[in-house]
């Protein structure tokens, strides 16, 4: 590629530090015109912070920014915005209480002679830039109504309403389900063709492989490489982001499977789904899989007491139990390790620590009423942040100032110590990297080695094929399809996640879900 | 993918206090003769003009996820120096421009040590507040001024036909309030500021500067609302914000179980306003005992807010 014009952005030396942290150490980092490229690394390695600086929400420490040949010092979020430059946060900065179209409009809103926003051309401008990613959003609808994989395409949509050139993405694809995520992927084609340069942040090593041109790798916030990604195997990449090696994608091991531990019977979910019924036995790992919308999250919230049901009951280890809230599923032995970390599994401006124990503390590191053995609970939370490799500072860090994924990996870790028997993982992997991903099934397969049962709930199937046992396949709130993974395959799973009906007349269909 | 279905339930989550409010209304009408009379409503709505106004003032605050109750002090302060200029012989426009820049002044101390300086609102406005209190009782020694001059009574007592003019003043500041906030750009930030600061940001918008200009907004408001309320009167009573400190704050959060589950908005406010007077008025009417009367007001404050909570409660719970 060509001389310096066709450098769009270009960053020499810049280095930050939060307290505690260096985030980023002498950084140097260039994008060409018209590429995608993938920017990748552990949890907290410093990816989104070097693009808040590019944007200038955050200010660098040291060092130059230039963006199409302009040093941006000085230059303010809309001056940047101003040459062309947008971004898609890694967190969902929606406003739920507005419509698709506020939000999409937020900040360009058309306005009358008198001040008065045209409503109707707000609405038309919306549903002008939410057709480049869907067709199936209703810009009147409340954000608050729609699931987390539409939130994440209206906040794509948001972004391409400044008509930039250059397109940051901080990991769009963690929230996006399958089917959204095809759109997605045809709208990045598209972009492509019209020449427009898109710095891509992901976890996802088969999507970097399939829409990015070049990727750079960031460890511990150094430049580690920058490279073609066809000249590059995913084992070196691997071993360029962590340092070392990892042997197997998914440590599978068999455990054996012993009684039924949770039996849920005529479920009715009062959000979404019906006639919920299946069994899961000590040492077993059940996956379910569906799209969006399909009611996975709701059957787990439903079955936790997070959510009310309709009917149903649900029966641990044989004996029926009424599990109306959250405390009573806790009582029973359940967890739940929630979808959104941010507004379900965190409260942010507490510590590490805190958040870890909050679960277990009674339980575990409290003798007599409520005295807590403050030792003791800070022995488990670095066992815990080692075992995981949670990038923080300390025990006492407030987790709001952790990186996305390493928050993920604290939620994971608040569960894991609450000695539960029967463990819900609603995309536990979410936002995590490589090397985290591996940590976590690792410490599943611990879990249901120790006989305890584990739904794991993912779109990604090709993780849930090889951890899981057996993998339900919902549709439209319901359960139709239960299958044993070691008899099916990936392009078979996609069948029935699209709504499918009959695979093959041959194996496994009349096995049931028990 | 749908709007949200209407149910009985759902209705009742989001409307719960306005319905109270007409149940309250009907039952008044039936166990008390003189409630439901032409002169007795019109009072109502008079009574509730000042009220009403500085609500609308904290109202904005509140939907910026703050809260400012130097309202308590301002009122008080800017009725003072009405009073006290009115008397010195001062001419009513001049007056008028004084208190204007008090609320003013007041805005912008709030807007410099809780934007500026990052202080917690709650606490900065409450010490804004005491400061005006305490400038109040400086100006006037204690002494309670009363206005004579008809003409500048005749401001806030007169009528325009039937109507009158507070209630207009009212319902002018209400639509102003109204529109500016959900038809205007800076309005719809205002919300979007209270719900995810982050997401302002992100696209550009200088966050702070807004926020300041609705804390002084605000002030302006609150002024005003010291301005009718003195008038009203005919006189400034000693620490006359103080007596409205806690029915501002009730109207408004009555306000929030009205038409939006648990987000303060104008419509709420300005039914919280005739729900709260109608309810003393009523209770006044049934010939209740005065003391009583705080008593059963805060029961239905709670009665009411319990019922749209529900809504709310239902998502807070999500934070097991
Ligand atoms: N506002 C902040 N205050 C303090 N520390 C911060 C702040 N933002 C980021 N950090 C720290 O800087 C480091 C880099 O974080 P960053 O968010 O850039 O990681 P990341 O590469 O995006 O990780 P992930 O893949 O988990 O999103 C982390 O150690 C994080 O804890
Ligand atoms: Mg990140």
């Amino acid at each position: 590629m060509g001389g310096q014009e066709n450098i769009v952005i270009r960053t020499e030396q810049v280095s930050k530090s939060f307290p505690g942290v260096r985030a980023l150490k002498e950084l140097d980092f260039e994008v060409t015109r018209g590429e995608v490229h993938a920017l990748c690394g552990e949890n907290g390695a410093g990816k989104s912070t070097l693009m808040k600086i590019i944007v200038r929400e955050y200010v660098e420490d040291e060092g130059n920014i230039f963006i199409e040949g302009h040093n941006v010092e000085g230059l303010g979020i809309r001056g940047v915005q101003e040459l062309g430059l947008s971004i898609i946060h890694q967190e969902l900065n929606l406003i739920p209480m507005l419509t698709v179209a506020q939000n999409i409009c937020l900040g360009r809103e058309p306005v009358n002679w008198i001040g008065k926003i045209d409503w109707k051309s707000m609405r038309k401008m919306a549903e002008e830039f939410l057709s480049e990613v869907t067709s199936e959003i209703d810009v009147e609808n409340f954000v608050e109504n729609l699931s987390i994989s539409e939130q994440q395409l209206v906040a794509i949509a948001r972004s391409l309403v400044t008509s930039p050139r250059i397109l940051i993405l901080d990991e769009p694809t963690a929230r996006l389900d399958q089917k959204s995520s095809d759109s997605f992927f045809s709208f990045i084609e598209r972009a492509k063709q019209k020449d427009l340069t898109v710095v891509y942040i992901s976890h996802r090593l088969e999507e970097i492989y399939r829409i990015c041109d070049r990727v750079t790798v960031l460890r511990d916030g150094k430049k580690i490489i920058t490279e073609q990604i066809n000249e590059l195997p995913q084992t070196e990449l691997v071993k360029y982001m962590l340092g070392r090696e990892i042997t197997q994608q998914v440590p599978k091991e068999s455990v054996p499977i012993g009684e039924v531990k949770l039996s849920v019977k005529d479920l009715f979910p009062k959000e979404k789904g019906a006639n919920i019924n299946f069994d899961l036995k000590s040492g077993e790992i059940l996956g379910i899989v569906g799209s969006i919308g399909a009611g996975k999250s709701e059957v787990a919230r439903a079955i936790f007491g997070a959510d009310p049901k309709k009917k149903g009951t649900i029966s641990v280890a044989g004996k029926e139990v009424k599990i109306n809230t959250p405390q009573d599923a806790i009582r029973e032995g359940l967890a739940l390790i929630p979808e959104e970390r941010r507004d379900q599994g965190l409260v942010g401006n507490e510590s590490v620590r805190k958040n870890m124990t909050m679960a277990a503390l009674k339980k575990k590191f409290c003798v007599g009423p409520s005295w807590i053995q403050k030792d003791k609970e800070i022995e488990a939370v670095e066992t815990s942040i080692r075992t995981l490799r949670i990038a923080t500072p300390g025990t006492e860090q407030e987790v709001q100032f952790l990186s996305g994924g390493t928050q993920q990996k604290v939620v994971v870790a608040k569960w894991l110590m609450s000695d539960s028997s029967i463990y819900i993982f609603d995309e536990p992997t979410k936002g995590i990297d490589v090397g985290g991903k591996y940590d976590i099934y690792k410490l599943i397969v611990d879990l249901a080695r120790q006989g305890a049962g584990i739904i794991f709930i993912s779109n990604e199937l090709m993780e849930v094929l090889s951890l899981c046992d057996r993998v339900l396949v919902m549709f439209n709130g319901q359960i139709i399809k239960g299958l044993e993974t070691v008899a099916t395959n990936r392009e078979e799973l996609l069948f029935y996640v699209m709504g499918g009906r009959d695979y093959a007349e041959t194996a496994n269909n009349s096995k049931g879900y028990h | 993918m749908q709007k949200q279905p209407i149910t009985p339930k759902g209705i009742i989550n989001n409307y719960g206090a306005t319905f109270a409010f007409i149940i309250a209304i009907i039952f008044f009408s039936f166990a008390s003769q003189g409630f439901f009379s032409g002169q007795n409503l019109q009072n109502i709505l008079v009574q509730s003009t000042s009220l009403g106004i500085c609500a609308f003032g904290l109202t904005f605050v509140l939907i910026t996820g703050e809260i400012d109750l130097s309202y308590g002090g301002v009122i008080g302060l800017v009725g003072a120096v009405l009073a006290g200029m009115l008397k010195d012989g001062h001419s009513i426009g001049l007056v008028t421009v004084v208190c204007l820049a008090i609320g003013l002044g007041t805005g912008l101390l709030n807007a410099i040590l809780i934007v500026v300086l990052n202080l917690p609102s709650f606490l900065a406005s409450v010490a804004v507040m005491f400061i005006c209190m305490g400038a109040e009782r400086i100006y006037n020694q204690g002494v309670t001024t009363w206005i004579r001059d008809p003409s500048v009574l005749s401001i806030v007592q007169g009528s325009v036909g039937p109507v009158p003019l507070p209630v207009l003043y009212l319902f002018a500041l209400f639509f102003i309030c109204w529109f500016l906030q959900t038809q205007t750009k800076a309005g719809q930030y205002v919300r979007a500021l209270g719900e995810n600061i982050s997401a302002v940001k992100e696209v550009g918008i200088r966050a702070s500067l807004l926020k300041s200009g609705v804390f002084v907004f605000a002030g302006l408001i609150f002024a005003f609302a010291g301005y009718i309320e003195i008038l009203r009167i005919g006189g400034a009573v000693m620490y006359a914000g103080s007596h409205l400190l806690l029915s501002v704050l009730a109207a408004c959060f009555l306000g929030t179980a009205t038409f939006k589950a648990g987000k303060a908005n104008f419509p709420g406010t300005l039914i919280g306003a005739f729900f709260l007077y109608t309810l003393l008025s009523g209770f006044t009417a049934l010939g209740m005992k005065f003391y009583l009367v705080p008593f059963a007001q805060g029961l239905i404050l709670i009665i009411s807010v319990a019922i749209s909570s529900a809504r709310r409660g239902k998502i807070e719970q999500v934070q097991f």
